[in-house]
Order: structure tokens, then sequence, then C-alpha cells
């Protein structure tokens, strides 16, 4: 659908996104991590045609596009930006019906969905008494007058509670089990976007440190597994073991043993366990999270 | 051009906005007392209360209109870029299919009939109490002086929508649109007549005069003194004598720009400041 190449933007010296080269997926639901000032949000106004790189290629179907195909392009895209206030003295309604002019999309697109994110009852009150939570919910509604097939979602979820959050992403994964819908979700909520992406790109000072899918993630990395043992009696033999055959950063408190494991020392460390079953109650290994990936590259 | 839904939709906006918060409505009621009060009390001075002939009324009014609408006109398109982005909603508008040129039109012809609804309601009602006292007569000098008026006002909407893209910082845009007041009411003239004193009257009328061109509230006085002839002394512009090319139809033309440069330097600016 976009196919980044070599992507370049500088503002006078700063470099806020340099030679940046991924491809989004039609269908695909692709996060975006990093932190403040990492370029991401450079990288979502170029995604929407707003600014134009310095240097490098963004392709839209295989094509290049003047500034007339752009604003053709954004009949189909969807966007959800991080803080938006909309206007105190317009109802929920009439925001709606403004934003879909304006888009040249229409309130009963989202007919389906609207009673899910906002009552009757709060669209017909003033947006200047709505809550942050009820704004992120106009906001989402109004990224969907136009029936988009890419949506691009800025801190989707800032300011939602727990339920708030959920609901917000069940109306999301309800539109793309009706039609193809290429969702790119910008966060720093990174338990969010573990849970909810397909592939993941990190930005850091402007460059695509890694992208891919999580597991490519973590094998290209080449971060260690973690481990976790429940130790009895506070034995602490297995310590001294898991330091020999390789494990690092190890930790014991209360009974409980943790270490990280590098992958190359996997079995030989695993087997030493195997072999000491009396020492322990329980163990387990995991792959690293999409935080630990976060902080591996940081 | 074509005017677009989405420009539609975004000056309806901004007119219902100015009529929900009753600014149109209020300043159509200042504008058809502040005409009244001038010409019933505009004789008082010689001891008689009665309403003057539409003439001099519309000198006295010239001389007020030429501070009051070139404020509200500053005042109401100052903030016009910068309270969109203060509130995050510039980032949709830019996101959405729309060109840099349908949302800054949208937004000027929006705020354009906001500033001429109370001009033609608030003078047009008190015009009609006008010419049913002193007669139809004058009518269309007093009609001149409305449409001069409007165009007054969208050349300073003009104006201020230039400052509000150039400058970022609201603080910025409102020392600044204050300043252009103040420069275009006062300083301009001032400075002009300083420099003709200095100079000793060298500067020929044709020089002068094309001075004056370059201040939208010089060549609004002087439409409104070509149309009401003898009572150019109100303006303060008797001892102006005024080539021969100064017509009526030029100095539209002069206006005309005075709307299109800074508005089509906001497009520039905007693109330049936003899009790149």
């Amino acid at each position: 659908m976009l196919k980044f190449q070599q992507v370049s933007k500088n503002y006078a010296d700063v470099k806020a996104v340099d030679s940046v080269s991924f491809e989004l997926k039609v269908g695909e639901m692709f996060g975006l991590v990093g932190p403040n000032g990492s370029g991401k949000s450079t990288l979502l106004k170029i995604m929407l045609g707003i600014i134009r790189p310095t240097a490098g290629e963004l392709l839209v179907n295989g094509e290049r596009l003047s500034e007339k195909g752009w604003q053709s392009f954004r009949k189909t895209i969807g966007f959800m930006p991080e803080r938006i206030s909309f206007y105190d003295n317009l109802t929920g309604s009439e925001t709606l019906t403004l934003f879909a002019r304006i888009k040249g999309g229409s309130v009963n697109n989202i007919s389906d969905i609207l009673d899910k994110l906002l009552t009757r009852g709060v669209l017909d009150r003033r947006v200047g008494g709505y809550s942050k939570g009820m704004r992120q919910r106009l906001n989402l509604a109004q990224a969907l007058l136009n029936t988009p097939s890419l949506l691009i979602l800025d801190e989707p979820t800032s300011g939602l509670d727990p339920i708030g959050t959920r609901e917000l992403y069940d109306i999301i994964d309800n539109v793309r089990q009706k039609r193809p819908l290429t969702v790119v979700l910008s966060s720093h909520i990174l338990a969010e976007i573990e849970e909810k992406v397909t592939r993941v790109g990190v930005m850091k000072s402007g460059v695509l440190k890694a992208c891919g899918t999580l597991d490519e993630l973590y094998e290209g990395l080449n971060l260690p597994l973690k481990l976790y043992i429940t130790i009895k009696d506070k034995d602490v033999r297995l310590e001294e073991i898991l330091k020999r055959d390789g494990a690092v950063d190890i930790t014991c408190s209360n009974g409980h043993l943790m270490a990280d494991l590098p992958r190359e020392h996997k079995f030989k460390v695993l087997s030493s366990i195997l072999e000491h079953k009396n020492l322990f109650v329980d163990f387990s290994v995991r792959e690293p999270n999409l935080e630990e990936v976060f902080f591996g590259i940081h | 051009m074509v005017f677009t839904d989405a420009m539609k939709a975004i000056a309806h906006k901004e007119v219902s906005d100015k009529l929900k918060s009753k600014w149109v409505g209020v300043i159509t009621v200042g504008f058809a007392l502040f005409t009244i009060i001038i010409a019933y009390f505009g004789t008082a001075t010689s001891g008689v209360a009665s309403f003057r002939n539409m003439e001099a009324t519309i000198a006295s009014l010239t001389s007020l209109v030429i501070y009051f609408i070139p404020l509200l006109a500053l005042t109401l398109g100052g903030g016009v870029i910068a309270d969109e982005r203060d509130r995050h909603n510039l980032e949709f508008y830019l996101a959405s299919p729309i060109s840099v040129t349908e949302f800054i039109t949208g937004k000027f012809i929006g705020l354009a009939i906001a500033l001429t609804l109370p001009a033609v309601f608030g003078f047009g009602l008190s015009g009609i109490v006008l010419v049913a006292k002193t007669g139809l007569g004058s009518a269309g000098s007093f009609l001149i002086f409305v449409v001069n008026s409007v165009i007054l006002g969208i050349i300073f909407l003009s104006i201020s929508f230039l400052v509000s893209v150039v400058f970022y910082e609201r603080s910025k845009v409102i020392a600044f649109t204050i300043f252009l007041w103040l420069f275009f009411t006062i300083l301009y003239d001032m400075g002009l007549v300083g420099v003709l004193v200095v100079t000793k009257g060298i500067l020929s009328p044709k020089i002068f005069s094309f001075l004056l061109m370059l201040n939208p509230v010089d060549v609004y006085r002087i439409i409104n003194f070509l149309t009401i002839g003898k009572y150019m002394i109100f303006l303060g512009m008797s001892s102006v004598d005024l080539p021969s090319f100064i017509k009526a139809p030029v100095l539209w033309g002069i206006c005309l720009l005075w709307i299109v440069i800074p508005l089509m330097s906001s497009y520039y600016f905007f693109k330049k400041r936003y899009l790149e």
C-alpha cells in the first residue's frame, strides 16, 4: 500500500527522519513505537502526505503522487490525531456533520458503530462538556467518517480507561472484520502495540532501528530469553550453576530467581536446570516482550 | 475557483459561530446606534440637534469607521490559524482531503460574511431612517459608503489572515495586530505629513497620492471623499490635490489588490510553515 524508500526529512540541520525504508501491507496492523522526538510524528505526517520528504520516495500503491494525488489519496485515509479539541460550542453530532462535509464523508457511514462509541445523549451535548475519553471516542468516529482503507491512529487510547481502551479496539477490530482496513498504530503503550499489531517499527533519533513481526524483532536483536525459577528453601546453589553456564543479570529475592538467558547458552542452562530438579519448585522461560525490545534498542 | 462543499462547511461554521456568539448582533446594533447618534447629534455643537444631510453624516461616519472596522477585522481574523493550531484541530484539516486554498478561503469567506452582516444591517437599518428623514436623494452616496466600509473590513481581514499565518504565537499575533492597526490608522498618515513638512513640499502630488494608495485606510477615505465631494473638509483632506487618474474604479482596483495580495501571501506562508 505505502512503500517508504530511503525516506528522509530534514528541518534545517536536524534530521527528523533518516533514510527510512519499509512497506505497509494492505490489511495489516502496523505499530510504530519510539520515544518522544524519535521521528514518529514526522513519519506519520509524511504518510498522510502533509509534508514531503527531503530525500527518498514514498510510493502509494506503486506510484509517486502529486499534490492533487495526495489530496485524492487522503479521501481514503482516516486520521485520529493524538490531541484534538474540536469546537466547544458544537454538539458531537454537529461536529461529525461538519467533519463529514470537510472530508467528503457522511455520518451514515458510521451509523452501525456510532452508538457503540457515543450514546445519542452524549452526541446531543456540546463538546465543551466532554471528558477526555469522550473526545477520544469522537476522534475515532471522525476518523472513520470517510470509510477509510488506511486508518492512522496516533496515541488513540490516551485519556481512556481500560474499559474504554478495550471498547475502542473492539470497534476497530469490528470494522476490520467487515472490510480490509490497514491500520497504523503509534503508541507509547507498548503492551497495547504488542497485543494488537502484526508488525512493528521501532524508531530512534529519526532512524527506523528495527522493523518486522515481534518474533523477527526478538530474533534479529538477539535479545536474551527471560528465565524465572522458584527455588526450594532459598537454596542459592542454582544461582551458582546458572552463573557458571552463562546466564546473566541474575537476581534472587524471596525464593524467586530471575535471569537473562543468552540464546547461545539456552540448551546448556536448561539442561543444567533439569539435572537439578531437587533445587527448584517450578521454572519458566519466555521471549522478551516489546518493552524489553524497546529498551534493548534504546 | 470552485466553491467546494468543504469550503462551504468551513465558511458556514465561521458565520454560525459569530451569529451564535452574538458577535454579529452586538456589532449590528452598535453600527446602527452609532450612525443614528452621529446623524442626529452631529450638529449639536452649533446648538441644534437634528438630522443633518447625508453627506455630512457620511463624512463623520468615515472618520470613525476608519478606526472601528479595521480593529474589528484584525481581531476577527488575527487568531484564525493560531486558534485552530492551539486547539490541535489544524492537524485534522491538514490530514483532510482539502487543499490549503480551500481551508484558508473557506475561513476567509466565512469571516468576511460575518463582518459584512453588521455593516450591511447596522448601517442599512440606520440608512433607512436617515433616508426617511433627509430624503432619497443621497441614498446612493450612503449605499456606496456601506459598500466601501465592507471593502475596508475585508481588506483588514485579509491582512489579519497574513498576520495569523506569519506569527506562530498568539501573543505575537495580538501585538502585531495592534501595531498594524495603529500604523494604518494613525502612524502612517502622521509619518506622511512629517515627510511633507521635512521635505518642504518637494514631494509631487503624484508621489504623495501614490503613497496614500499604500495605506488602505487612505484609499477608503479618498473613495468616500470622491463620493461626497464638497464635504471633503470633514475628512481632513481638503488640502489634498488628487491627480486626475485617481477615480473610484482605480481605487476599487487598489482595494482588490489589498485583499488579494495578503490573502495569496497567507496561502504561501501557510504552505511554507505547515507543509514543508
